[in-house]
């Protein structure tokens, strides 16, 4: 059989949340049980599957399945299909199945008044047994911990379902806050366990269990993993999570709380037991942890008056009895192990979702106002009854021969002697609790007399299809006590146990077996507990009274609260100056960087030449220009000054650009510089001058500066220094670019290796690339047109005025020069031109698209410094920016896909002309480069005109600003 | 050569720290430019050869390193757009503080 099978149910139940979610509110899915039973259809369909599945392979062999996923990481996705996985995966599926059809009724708003749409809740519990089925058929550790916080954020969001009752919410956060913590842990134990047995996968990890026990690591990976384990499967003291989980609605609280997710700590311990179990510190660490849950949550769990709580507290008991279990590694202890599981979720499934029948039937879950049921509810009753006696642990039930094996593995000789009384005595203690809150459950419900007596509670029995789901567990815990030997059942428990223990298990399933000690231990429990029935309600007000206000949930409160704190301090610690986290964060940088590059250490005097080799007149003429440039704008009083100095700094980058030689750079430089500085004027219109000189003005405390200067002149030398020495000790060979001076030509047909590298070889980056200039266009319209809109302002949306001719106005609303009008009339036509001849030929000449597109643009610029906005507007009507914007990205797109269709992959070179035929200019081919060349331009003429455009609006509310400026400045 | 090349972007880097020290938020913008400037002249010069003429498949002779440039190329487009963003969050900055200082930005805090 392949393994592929196994990667059905995940395509499957995918589908399964995309129907619950999409499935049409009207006609005959609209009813909630209708399409309940249809959901159902999809667990079932692979409880089916895996029951087949698992009958193809041998005893003690794994189905397995894997793809590679990083491989290069070593990560695989993998499957893993063995009798341990088989018994949880049925579990998973058969009561989903059952639950899903529960929650149909649950759920049936059809005659109410006012239906509610609660196809949201299907759509969590399908990812949930999705991300749990993923848990117990993963075949690595990595594929395991991936599900694993699957099923920790599907639970978060069920328990947070009535997201709208606050301790649905803090119950969930508690869930999520314990069981992520364990999940932290539990991956960094994972990753010890896979550099130690140097493989992920369960068969390399399971096969290196004597190299894991005897690392000196053991105990640090052992602690992380039990950690895990235990937050998961809520142990003492994380266990207090749980509890509070049963704000979650019930069907909910019966297939995650108590009969999946909660055993997934079981099962990564049983998974990892041939691995990493077995020695003392396994056994003492689970022995201990188990006992002690198992104890606490009976006690506990006796106390309680709500059913769901009280269900919720027997089944930590349980699940510290599995623990414990896991932990004694004897046959026998593995028998019990997968006897008890499946006793468990059988009845105590059944329990949850009874409970939740009375609660939607009669409106409590109140054990104090419930009572003399049995008449009104006869189905239930039986049903109830029937997993209760199973609970309790009576025979002819299923729940019998859990108890009774488990007292046998409790009892067993080969227990240490310091503990083999204890473990007897705790797990009677547990089991006469269990007995007694079993029948605390029967009896308060349907039995005695409610505490009210003239406001009895009022229910009937409900539709066959809402009763079912409990039933069919319930019968199964009876019929498998009342058949004989059922031997598949016991072999396949056997499988089970078999992949958890490494080696073989007889198990039987035979109710009685002679007198022997576990049968007298049972009777012990059975009279201990029938006394404590009697007695329950004197011990219950002595419980309530006994340390009321003890409980683990101090330890998560004082967590919880010392994070906040911890959090506010360093709140605190924020002064919220921008300029203090600056220097700190540049002082720091340079810290770090004299610490660890070996600057002091001598590199720089090792590597120091003073040669002036290279150096020219036009050399030192920019080198010259731009520090001058960059010092004046420094100095300069005003800001207009230093924004000019800003310029020619740019230009004296380019000047040096060019003498490299490498025009296409210094092209772009020059072009982008022009760009930025017209920019930067137009912003420092929109910015009132009076706000700025005051700001310029405030600096100048001489402390501050001379601080300031000496953190920017130590920033500046260690700058300095890293550049000589990486200027003195880079690599003089390069192993890429030759790449690209060989290829250029016979692969993209190239002249220019620049431009090859950027539209060709790197073609993807180019996209990005403009794509990230396209929003940086479109993250300034949206700032500009919403975070500066008043309160109780829709949008920010000025008066169209473009229609109509206006008198052309510059910056600052001067009139201007007609002689420069017809400058701009003959320049945009002219940048055109060149723009174009730049993407035609960019292949064999500096410039390319990007050249292109700011030079179009600055052209524009110039109208709108000419002629003003709205003139602009109106006499450059067809620049529609955003059309552009999306021309440019789609056809950037279109052509990087012609590579698929024409060529060999996404951006591979085409050469259309040459494909059909076209005889074209000399030097100009129709490549799809050129397509690109072309989409870069639109983009980015799209993108900078939208800038322009922002920047350059006239805003109407300037003047009113200015009156504000002046109250304040008049207050001061 | 080198000496010169490095003292150069020494000092474009100091102004530029200088810069963005300062209370005016526009200079503090101007600096971010100064800042992208000397660390795109880095890049650009710590390619590994030293050409006498263009990266171009004629040349005849030792061409300059084209790696850096084309990522130089990109960086200098990138820096663009980021720096007009800036300068539109200071315009939202002084309609929404009426302050150009950034001294007295501190909604973040409260």
């Amino acid at each position: 059989m392949s393994g592929y099978i196994l990667l059905l149910p995940f395509a499957v139940l995918t589908l399964g949340i995309f129907l619950a979610l999409t499935l049409p509110k009207r006609g005959v899915f609209a009813s909630m049980p209708r399409l309940g039973l249809l959901l159902s259809v999809f667990p079932l369909s692979f409880f089916i599957l895996i029951l087949y599945a698992s009958s193809t392979i041998p005893s003690g062999k794994a189905l397995t399945f894997s793809i590679p996923w990083i491989p290069s990481l070593g990560l695989y996705f993998s499957l893993y299909l063995d009798g341990l996985s088989t018994l949880f995966a049925l579990l998973v599926t058969g009561i989903g199945t059952l639950v899903t059809i529960y929650t149909g009724y649950y759920f049936d708003d059809s005659h109410s008044s006012e239906p509610k749409n609660e196809r949201r809740f299907f759509a969590y519990i399908l990812l949930f047994m999705t991300a749990m089925l993923g848990l117990v058929l993963a075949g690595d550790l990595i594929t395991l911990f991936l599900f694993w916080e699957g099923t920790s954020i599907s639970s978060f969001l069920l328990i947070s379902y009535k997201y709208k009752d606050e301790t649905a919410r803090k119950g969930a956060f508690k869930s999520l806050f314990i069981t992520g913590g364990g999940g932290i842990a539990l991956l960094a134990g994972f990753i010890f366990l896979i550099n130690l047995s140097g493989n992920a996968d369960f068969k390399t990890i399971l096969a290196s269990g004597d190299i894991l026990r005897a690392s000196p690591l053991y105990p640090v990976f052992f602690t992380l993993i039990a950690f895990g384990a235990f937050t998961k499967s809520a142990q003492f003291p994380a266990h207090i999570w749980l509890p509070e989980a049963m704000s979650a609605p019930t069907p909910a609280s019966a297939f995650l709380h108590s009969a999946t997710m909660v055993k997934a700590g079981i099962y990564l311990l049983a998974r990892l037991n041939p691995a990493i179990g077995n020695t003392d510190l396994w056994f003492w660490t689970l022995s201990i942890f188990g006992l002690t849950t198992m104890l606490v949550g009976a006690y506990l769990g006796f106390k309680q008056n709500d059913l769901k709580p009280l269900l919720a507290y027997s089944t930590i008991s349980q699940l510290g009895v599995l623990v414990a279990l896991i932990g004694q590694d004897t046959e026998i202890a593995f028998k019990a192990l997968v006897i008890g599981i499946l006793a468990h979720a059988l009845y105590k499934s059944a329990l949850f979702m009874s409970a939740g029948i009375i609660d939607h039937e009669t409106g409590t879950r109140d054990i104090r106002k419930l009572g003399g049921l049995r008449k009104q509810m006869p189905i239930l009753f039986g049903i109830m009854g029937v997993a209760a006696l199973s609970m309790a642990g009576l025979p002819p039930l299923f729940g019998f021969l859990a108890k009774e094996t488990l007292l046998a593995s409790a009892s067993h000789p080969s227990l240490p002697p310091i503990v083999d009384n204890l473990f007897p005595l705790t797990t009677v203690i547990a089991g006469a609790l269990l007995l007694a809150q079993a029948g605390l459950l029967v009896w308060g419900v349907f039995l005695g007399k409610p505490a009210d007596e003239k406001h009895p509670p009022h229910g009937h029995d409900p539709k066959p299809g809402f009763w079912i789901a409990p039933a069919i567990p319930a019968v199964l815990s009876l019929a498998v006590g009342l058949l004989p030997e059922p031997a598949f059942l016991a072999n396949f428990l056997a499988d089970a146990a078999k992949a958890a223990y490494g080696d073989k298990v007889k198990v039987s399933l035979a109710l009685w077996t002679g007198i022997n000690v576990p049968l007298i231990l049972s009777v012990v429990a059975i009279l201990l507990g029938s006394l404590i029935f009697w007695q329950r309600e004197r011990i219950r007000a002595w419980m309530m009274n006994f340390l009321p206000n003890v409980t683990a949930n101090a330890l998560f409160n004082g967590t919880v609260s010392g994070l906040d704190s911890l959090s506010r301090t360093a709140t605190r610690l924020q002064g919220g100056q921008l300029r203090t986290y600056l220097r700190v964060m540049i002082l720091s940088a340079v810290a770090l960087v004299v610490l660890f590059s070996g600057l002091p250490g001598g590199v720089f005097i090792q590597n120091f030449e003073w040669n002036v080799e290279g150096l020219n007149g036009l050399r030192l003429f920019s080198l010259v220009l731009l520090t001058a440039a960059a010092l004046v704008s420094v100095i300069a009083k005003r800001d207009l000054h230093a924004v000019i100095a800003l310029g020619i700094t740019g230009l004296g980058v380019a000047v040096w650009m060019a003498l490299e030689p490498s025009p296409d750079v210094a092209l772009v430089q020059i072009v982008v510089d022009i760009l930025a500085t017209v920019i930067l004027i137009l912003s420092l219109s929109l910015i009132p001058r009076r706000l700025r000189d005051r700001a310029n003005e405030l600096l100048h405390s001489r402390r501050d500066m001379a601080r300031d200067a000496m953190i920017a002149v130590l920033a500046g030398a260690v700058v300095a220094g890293l550049t000589f020495t990486a200027l003195n000790t880079r690599p003089r060979e390069s192993v890429v670019s030759p790449f690209y001076a060989e290829n250029a030509k016979p692969l993209t047909g190239a002249k220019d290796i620049v431009g090859a590298v950027v539209v060709d070889f790197r073609g993807t980056d180019t996209l990005i690339e403009i794509l990230v200039f396209a929003l940086a266009g479109l993250g300034i319209y949206t700032l500009l047109h919403y975070a500066t809109r008043k309160r109780g302002e829709r949008t920010y949306e000025p008066p169209d005025k473009t229609l109509k001719a206006h008198t052309p106005l510059g910056i600052q609303n001067l009139p201007t020069s007609p002689m420069l009008h017809t400058l701009a009339y003959i320049m945009l036509p002219l940048a055109f031109m060149i723009g174009i001849i730049h993407m035609m030929y960019g292949h064999d000449q500096p410039g390319d698209g990007f050249t292109a597109g700011v030079i179009i643009s600055l052209a524009i610029a110039q109208w709108y410094m000419l002629f003003g906005y709205y003139e602009t507007r109106r006499k450059l009507f067809w620049l529609n920016r955003n059309n552009m914007i999306v021309a440019g990205l789609t056809l950037a797109l279109l052509n990087a896909f012609g590579g698929f269709v024409f060529g060999k992959g996404f951006f591979a070179p085409v050469d259309y002309g040459k494909m059909l035929g076209l005889s074209l200019p000399t030097g100009f081919a129709l490549t799809n480069s050129f397509i690109f060349e072309v989409s870069i331009a639109l983009t980015v003429m799209g993108a900078a005109t939208l800038i322009l455009d922002n920047l350059g609006h006239p805003r109407e509310e300037d003047l009113e600003a200015e009156a504000d400026l002046a109250a304040i400045e008049e207050a001061q | 050569m080198n000496l010169l090349t490095s003292l150069a972007i020494g000092v474009l880097f100091a102004a530029g720290i200088y810069q963005i020290l300062r209370r005016n938020l526009i200079r503090a913008a101007i600096g971010l430019v100064l800042l992208s400037n000397a660390v795109n002249l880095f890049l650009f010069n710590v390619g590994a050869y030293n050409g006498t003429e263009a990266a171009y498949t004629t040349a005849l002779s030792q061409i300059s390193d084209p790696l850096p440039q084309a990522l130089v190329l990109t960086a200098i487009v990138i820096s663009a757009g980021g720096f007009a963003f800036v300068l539109s969050l200071l315009y939202v900055i002084s309609t929404r503080y009426k302050t150009s200082d950034s001294d007295e930005v501190k909604g973040l805090k409260n």
